[in-house]
């Protein structure tokens, strides 16, 4: 990940002002969940779980569990339905499968994408039975904008609460959403800045300010400044590797990378050697888990959004 | 340039769509400018056809042609966005990475540049998550756009990576475009160049270019401006430009003929463009270091 606000410090001085910008008419501010589909929700719940995150809810009809750290929701999606139609039955495989955005107006975001070109999702597509507005994004993932933050909760409606469960479970290591990583096809890197740009009013941060673990591609910073898109290129001579447009991992911010490493490992993560020695302290990369997942740990001072508020 | 930077258009040949696709991987090409009608109207169904074309050995050029869709608005902007989506799904079924918009003519359509740009950029945004580009192409007889460099003005204030313009020597030439410029035109915003030419030398009328340009286009070096489109070939190379050449000959004769022999003829076709390139740099660099 790289990180121009982070550096400067521009994102800690934010306030609840700042979603009004001129340069954030849609009012953005954060990441509400992220919703994974999974062929083996048990095996991936177990994983995140050892991620610190906690299950405090169930589907009322279908196969999806609510996962809660701090200011950050994972939706587990089991349904076969969720999952791209690329993927193999015989295959086990977990795709991130919507990014769901904090918004002043949800309608408001969604007519002004759509507006824009974006394609509308099919009504219930999603794993949500609350009407959430929903545009396709990368490969098979859509982007959801959700406005009922605070008072009302988009879960009350789909999810029972898991009884003994705590509903508020504290992050561990400080983490929160800093960003998505997102493989695009060998020079598409302009394509996608200005799908961003214009759909979501996402910024290009200016070239070669690398930050975390992987400093490779290109950073987008929402207008928010709250998280980031990192768009990566396959790398130089991988003509025959399998590399279609995706969203490939979620980036969690912490305030020291080498503590929330210790503590991750100590709950049974693995990260990779190549990434604890080239990092520096700047962050560090999970393994490949099966069904081809992975996380990333990214340095960042500041506190999730909906903490700071 | 070799020739993997060459593609015929399939409307340039006869047959069924197997049977050109064989003829042009037969005579050495690479690509092929594909009309969702091939596979539309494929007897084994667009599945079928989709099949045909990746087990053909060709990559696609890209798909023509998505027509009328910007200046409207309302109900006609909508099924126009609508149909363009479907072909949209179509290019990446067949994996084609460019949709041609051709300029629109419909006497529905504003000429207003802010709005074209806007529907262009719409179409462009749609088209990010398949992977597929947005071409825009001035036709000599659209109705606002009728020239390149209005088509590049509007692609320019659209100010979208996936929009580039298709340059078409055969409105070029037809309408008489002034040429002088084209290399100042940033070639990444150049998606495509469709050539042919034609064997008038003059075409007054929208109706004379709208019937040569659909029964007599000729291929170029056979044509009456050859010397007309070999400075815009030397423009265009010396403006980086490095992508596809579609060989776009809409010919009523070709079109009763066996695609090897149009194969043929625009292998000739390909290596006269190359040689008119070539000849420029070559007399570039014989020129280097002497003193003259």
């Amino acid at each position: 990940m790289i990180s121009a606000a982070h550096r400067n410090g521009a994102d800690q001085n934010m306030t609840d002002t700042s979603h009004d910008h001129a340069g954030n008419p849609l009012g953005i501010a954060g990441i509400e969940f992220i919703e994974y589909a999974t062929t083996e929700p048990l095996a991936f719940g177990s994983l995140i779980e050892q991620m610190g995150f906690v299950a405090i809810a169930r589907h009322r009809s279908r196969e999806v569990t609510l996962y809660r750290q701090g200011g950050m929701n994972i939706v587990v999606n089991g349904d076969k339905r969720a999952l791209p139609s690329s993927a193999r039955e015989d295959m086990p495989a977990t795709v991130i499968s919507a990014i769901a955005l904090r918004v002043r107006d949800a309608d408001q975001a969604y007519r002004h994408a759509i507006e824009m070109g974006a394609w509308a999702i099919e009504t219930r597509a999603g794993v949500m039975e609350l009407n959430i507005p929903g545009v396709h994004g990368a490969g098979d993932s859509i982007l959801y904008f959700v406005d009922r933050v605070g008072d009302f909760s988009i879960y009350d409606v789909d999810f029972k609460p898991i009884p003994g469960a705590p509903q508020q479970p504290p992050a561990l290591a400080g983490m929160h959403f800093f960003g998505v990583v997102q493989s695009i096809d060998e020079g598409r890197q302009p394509e996608w800045c200005d799908f961003y740009r214009q759909l979501m009013h996402f910024e290009v941060l200016p070239e070669g300010e690398f930050f975390g673990a992987v400093p490779k591609g290109t950073l987008l910073a929402s207008p928010c400044r709250s998280f980031y898109l990192q768009l990566i290129e396959p790398p130089p001579g991988a003509g025959s590797l399998q590399w279609e447009e995706q969203l490939l991992r979620v980036g969690f911010g912490v305030p020291d990378v080498a503590a929330a490493v210790r503590l991750l490992e100590e709950r049974g993560i693995v990260f990779t050697e190549r990434a604890a020695q080239q990092a520096n302290g700047k962050g560090a990369l999970t393994r490949l888990y099966k069904g081809g997942v992975s996380f990333e740990l990214v340095l960042s001072a500041r506190l999730p959004i909906a903490e700071a508020r | 340039m070799n020739l993997s930077n060459f593609g015929l258009d399939s409307i340039t040949l006869a047959g069924p769509l197997a049977a050109r696709l064989a003829a042009c991987r037969a005579a050495g090409f690479s690509q092929i400018m594909l009309w969702a009608r091939d596979l539309a109207e494929h007897p084994g169904g667009i599945e079928d056809a989709v099949r045909v074309v990746r087990s053909s050995g060709l990559r696609v050029t890209g798909i023509q042609a998505m027509r009328d869709y910007e200046g409207l608005d309302g109900a006609l902007h909508e099924y126009k966005l609508d149909i363009a989506r479907h072909l949209l799904r179509v290019c990446k079924a067949v994996g084609a990475p460019l949709l041609v918009v051709s300029a629109s003519t419909s006497s529905h359509a504003t000429g207003e540049r802010e709005l074209i740009a806007r529907d262009l950029a719409k179409l462009a945004n749609s088209a990010v998550p398949l992977g597929v580009r947005i071409g825009y192409e001035a036709q000599s007889w659209s109705r606002h756009v009728h020239a390149w460099e209005q088509a590049w003005e509007v692609v320019d204030m659209a100010a979208h990576a996936n929009l580039g313009v298709v340059l078409d020597s055969f409105h070029m030439l037809a309408g008489g475009d002034e040429i002088e410029g084209l290399e100042d035109m940033p070639s990444e915003k150049i998606a495509l160049v469709q050539l042919s030419d034609f064997m008038l030398r003059d075409l007054g009328s929208a109706e004379e270019r709208i019937e040569t340009a659909g029964h007599l286009r000729v291929f170029p070096g056979e044509g009456c401006h050859s010397a007309e489109l070999s400075n815009m070939l030397r423009r265009l190379d010396r403006s980086g430009y490095r992508g596809s050449y579609s060989l776009e000959i809409i010919n009523d004769d070709y079109r009763q003929l066996p695609p090897e022999i149009v194969c043929a003829r625009g292998l000739r076709a390909a290596k006269w463009i190359t040689d008119q390139v070539l000849r420029r740099s070559l007399q570039v660099r014989a020129y280097a270091g002497r003193t003259l």
